[in-house]
């Protein structure tokens, strides 16, 4: 069963007075328990790409099937509801909320999925454990180094064991000991709760870990590569 | 345009929205403060021509002691001579002797006590619109005709109409009986129900005689053209009453306390409204000037290093403040200045207003007038406070240090 | 409603994220509040005082007359209905206290003056609830009995009569026939009264000796009562005049007196146009707030977007931020307002301006009142202005689309 399908996305953005073409004819399908790359250059088109996954950008023409729903025509909230659900993200940069603790940031998906607060501590503990933030939770995001936030982003996503998680350029502001740390977790998730993970970068120790090296150019894909993952 | 100016006026709109709220509290509060302040003094001027007019005029002479307790025996004597002389001297005819005394007038059917002026027939509508709101009969004509003019209210109680006579009784000056009959020949009615229920006028001659005052008189009332022509007559009149009579002169805050009193609690609450809305206005450009002054820390840092003097970003801030300022100032004047005019046009009423206005001899609907003085008033205290709320962000700038600003984004 | 509080708290730290922001728009909250609180109280407080005075003048909550008195107060308008009989016709009925008595306009003459005043004939221990004067305040003595030989009249009248206690006067009113009715009394007492006019213009003597002057037998002009509350008259006006006859004309206070009235009903408009301004003035910083809050956030709500949060939550966080910071603010100004109040309850001298105050129908001291309804009225009027003024920037931060606030440089 495929987790994502893609079929023919175009989607343009204007820039000063030309106009960018984000996503040219792009079909791609992601089966389930997939673990795959999204390689381009900047302005290749991998964010535009993963937004329009993630339900945050509505391709112009194209359709979009998450868990075997068409998103690219459900309302904002179906939309919410959907990435609440079944998806978590990682973003490149503002990943946390810079009112709330590390430990807040990992439970507000929880909270407004309405997870009793017993439940929601305890998980929300587990997954800082699980990054390595232990003692950090009660520290706000200004408190924290650039690798320290970007953990607790990934603790927010995966803390409720969403089905797709969402990452653009997750080890941006990592160094490499902890990247590491960061896609061992990511793989072990990807096998041991067959998590789908579809994952923007161009950082070659990410790579690695895929197991399908999607290449995209100026909005195309160009490369698409099963590869056994390290 | 000066280049600082022109960078002052851009950085005002980089945020536009902020800039028009900010200087939309500035035109709320200053078109209210034209309108009020216009009502307010308007509204004072009304309030003390219309109660000089009725009766008091400018400024009396009197006995010492006379404005106090009303004695009869506190008289002026041969007052119908002095205030000849006064008219005289000063070339002005609204200047006129009066007498009083209390009586109780009894018709056939009713006794009522009233108190009871002698006036000069000729010169009374001089200092007085009593005469002028006669509605039925006429006024007095003679010095000694056996006439009477009582007010509306008065007449209904009293129960007598025009050519009744009624009976006065009361004491005279040496405190003897004092008795008269006279005939009512006119009534009048000035709106106001004391007077109208209390009042009654008879020639200046036969009052002297039926109250034993031997040629004297309490009063001599003078009315000048203005207010502020009735202050500069003021100390030629002292100066021209005979030192040895020991008589005395009150201006008409001296005779109607209430009056300036009255305007006085009036205004201090009005200030304390003013105050409160000037302070909010103050309030909200700090806000907004701290803002924008926060978050261009990081520009700033960066002038800063390029060798710009702090000070020269203090009086930027300062220069963008006085010119959202100065949008506010205009166009809250014109603004305040317009919705007073409709009300110039059409007048004000408010629901209470006749029962209020009738206690300060008002109209039940007034007509606010916007001079420059009140248009402008408001506005420039607003502009004031405006320009010393952006000094504490403006100051903060003496404190930024560049490399630290810049770091903040 | 289950996201109320998370998002309570995200809107509480958003507060305080920008805390100079906060703090300058909590003190105007504040001043403005106070300011509505305090202003309000004063004029509350002069409005009761000069409807106590006015109430005391005429006095009594619920009054009865002949039809005709009003228009002609006149002892040919009397009521005929002996006290007896009244008090027969009142039984069972419950009231603070009643009392029926002469008023007559009079004319009060000493050896050297005279004056006009109003002629009071009155029970005393019937009246110790109505009068304002204080009985045993007076100098020498006051009335003892409906049938005391003496006067009690006022200090300033006294002066300008050039009479005191021990010395003679002389009233003159008449009778129902217009026969002049006079008697020489003996002044017994002076009294002083809040407001100088009283002081000139009421002349007491005892009910039945003013009958007996006046020639009217048993007779009486007016019956009188007082009820409990004076802005709440109506109870007691439907006890009387379910009792009454109907030639008779009962009145409320406020329809005898219709400048105390409306003030009344002024004040309210007054109360309510003040908190409005002041809340407008308010307005304008308050919208400021929050759209500058909502801008320097806008990458942090298309996260929350991003991560599943629905629009509907974004636009209620900012309207609780919005009201989390009038309620703050207001709160301040509530305590504020009490604070400055307090020490104020002994009374504000302002007889500086007294015969201005009088010209008004007000005492020349101040008593704020703080009426809890003020206090709810004010608090709740600008929470929900202030709710409405939210909408407009809350609904637009709901409005943004995730990638476009996420990916907004700035």
């Amino acid at each position: 069963m495929s987790s994502v399908r893609c079929v023919d996305l175009r989607k343009t953005y204007r820039q000063g007075d030309q106009d960018v073409k984000a996503l040219d004819h792009v079909s791609i399908e992601i089966d389930e328990g997939g673990f795959v790359c999204l390689v381009a250059p900047s302005g290749g088109g991998k964010t535009t790409l993963l937004n329009a996954i993630g339900g945050l950008d509505i391709p112009d023409s194209g359709e979009v099937w998450v868990a075997e729903q068409r998103i690219d025509e459900m309302s904002k909230g179906e939309l919410a509801d959907l990435r609440l659900a079944n998806i978590g993200f990682v973003f490149q940069a503002y990943n946390l909320i810079p009112v709330l603790t590390a430990q807040e940031n990992v439970e507000f998906v929880m909270q407004v999925q309405g997870v009793p607060a017993a439940e929601r501590r305890e998980k929300s503990m587990a997954i800082l454990e699980e990054v390595g933030l232990r003692g950090l939770e009660d520290r706000r995001p200004a408190e924290m180094s650039g690798g320290q936030q970007q953990r607790v982003a990934v603790a927010r996503a995966i803390v409720s064991r969403p089905a797709l998680v969402l990452a653009d350029e997750p080890t941006a502001n990592l160094d490499s000991k902890t990247s590491d740390e960061l896609m061992e977790l990511f793989t072990e998730l990807n096998r041991h709760h067959n998590t789908t993970f579809v994952i923007a970068t161009h950082d070659q120790r990410v790579m690695r870990y895929a197991k399908r090296i999607v290449r995209m150019l100026d909005g195309r894909i160009v490369e698409d590569l099963e590869q056994d993952a390290a | 345009m000066n280049i600082v100016l022109r960078l002052a006026w851009r950085n005002l709109w980089r945020q536009p929205r902020r800039t028009w709220l900010t200087t939309g509290a500035m035109v709320f509060s200053n078109t209210l403060l034209v309108f009020m302040i216009s009502l307010q003094f308007g509204m004072y001027e009304l309030m003390i021509d219309n109660t000089l007019q009725v009766f008091t005029g400018h400024m009396q002479v009197q006995a010492p002691g006379y404005r106090d307790d009303q004695k009869m025996r506190q008289a002026v004597p041969g007052i119908l001579p002095l205030a000849t002389r006064l008219r005289d001297e000063f070339e002005l005819d609204t200047i006129a002797a009066r007498g009083w005394a209390f009586g109780l007038a009894s018709s056939d059917e009713r006794s009522y006590g009233i108190g009871i002026f002698g006036v000069e027939p000729d010169y009374e509508p001089g200092v007085s619109s009593i005469p002028g709101l006669i509605k039925e009969g006429r006024f007095l004509e003679d010095y000694d005709e056996p006439g009477i003019v009582i007010g509306a209210v008065l007449a209904r109680n009293l129960r007598v109409g025009i050519g009744d006579e009624l009976t006065l009784l009361g004491s005279g000056r040496d405190g003897s009986f004092a008795a008269a009959v006279v005939n009512v020949v006119g009534i009048f009615e000035s709106g106001i129900p004391d007077i109208d229920r209390n009042f009654a006028e008879m020639p200046l001659g036969l009052f002297q005689d039926v109250f034993y005052m031997e040629g004297a008189g309490h009063q001599v009332v003078i009315s000048a053209e203005t207010l502020d022509a009735a202050e500069l007559l003021l100390p030629q009149l002292v100066a021209s009453l005979p030192a040895d009579a020991g008589l005395v002169v009150h201006d008409w805050d001296a005779l109607q306390p209430g009056l300036k009193q009255a305007i006085q609690a009036d205004m201090s609450s009005a200030f304390f409204m003013y105050g409160i809305l000037v302070i909010l206005v103050a309030f909200s450009v700090l806000n907004t000037q701290l803002m924008s002054v926060l978050e261009r820390t990081h520009e700033f840092g960066i002038v800063l290093s390029l060798g710009l003097r702090p000070g020269r970003l203090g009086r930027l801030v300062m220069l963008e403040t006085a010119l959202m300022g100065f949008m506010g100032l205009v166009i809250g004047a014109i603004t305040g200045t317009i919705f007073t005019t409709w009300f110039t046009v059409n007048g004000l009423s408010i629901p209470g207003m006749e029962e209020m206005a009738a206690m300060f001899n008002l109209p039940a609907r007034v007509y606010p007038e916007t001079t420059f003085g009140t248009a402008i008033a408001g506005p420039l205290i607003v502009y004031a406070f405006t320009l010393l709320a952006a000094l504490y962000p403006a100051l903060r700038l003496y404190r930024l240090h560049p490399v630290e600003a810049m770091r903040i984004n | 409603m289950r996201m109320t509080p998370v998002l309570t708290r995200l809107a509480w730290r958003y507060l305080w994220r920008n805390h100079r922001r906060t703090i300058i728009m909590l003190s105007a909250i504040a001043v403005g509040s106070w300011a509505m609180i305090f202003m309000t109280a004063l004029t509350r407080g002069m409005v009761d005082q000069m409807i106590a005075d006015g109430i005391s003048v005429l006095p009594g909550h619920v009054q009865v007359h002949d039809p005709e008195f009003l228009n002609d107060p006149s002892v040919a308008n009397r009521i005929t209905i002996p006290d007896r009989e009244l008090a027969a016709s009142f039984d069972g009925a419950e009231f603070r206290a009643w009392a029926s008595r002469v008023r007559v306009p009079a004319v009060i003459m000493s050896e050297r003056e005279s004056r006009g005043v109003t002629l009071l004939g009155i029970d005393p221990a019937a009246e110790r609830e109505f009068s304002f004067v204080s009985y045993d305040e007076v100098e020498g003595r006051f009335l003892e009995s409906p049938d005391d030989n003496g006067v009690v009249i006022g200090r300033k009248l006294a002066d300008k009569l050039d009479t005191e206690v021990g010395k003679r006067i002389v009233l003159m009113s008449q009778d129902p026939d217009n026969e002049i009715a006079d008697r020489g009394f003996r002044v017994v007492g002076l009294f002083e009264a809040s407001m100088p006019s009283f002081e000139e213009s009421f002349v007491f003597i005892g009910k039945t000796t003013a009958q007996k002057m006046l020639r009217i037998g048993e007779a009486t002009t007016e019956v009188v009562f007082l009820g409990d509350d004076y802005r709440d008259v109506d109870p007691t006006y439907e006890l009387v005049a379910e009792r009454v006859d109907g030639g008779l004309d009962v009145r409320r206070w406020h329809e005898i007196d219709t400048y105390l009235g409306t003030m009344l009903k002024v004040m309210d408009g007054f109360v309510l146009i003040w908190v409005v301004v002041i809340f407008l003035a308010l307005s304008f910083g308050l919208v400021n707030t929050l759209v500058m809050a909502v801008f320097e956030r806008v990458r942090e709500i298309g996260l929350m977007l991003a991560l599943g949060m629905k629009p509907s939550s974004i636009l209620a966080q900012i309207l609780i931020e919005s009201m989390l910071l009038l309620a703050t603010g207001l709160l301040i100004g509530d305590v504020l307002a009490v604070l400055t109040i307090q020490p104020l309850q002994g009374g504000i001298d302002i007889s500086a301006v007294a015969e201005g105050m009088e010209m008004m129908g007000a005492s020349s001291v101040l008593y704020p009142k703080l009426y809890l309804d003020d206090v709810v009225l004010a608090n709740v009027v600008v929470l929900i202005l202030g709710f409405l003024a939210s909408l407009s920037p809350a609904w637009r931060a709901s409005r943004y689309e995730p990638v476009e606030a996420i990916t907004k440089v700035g």
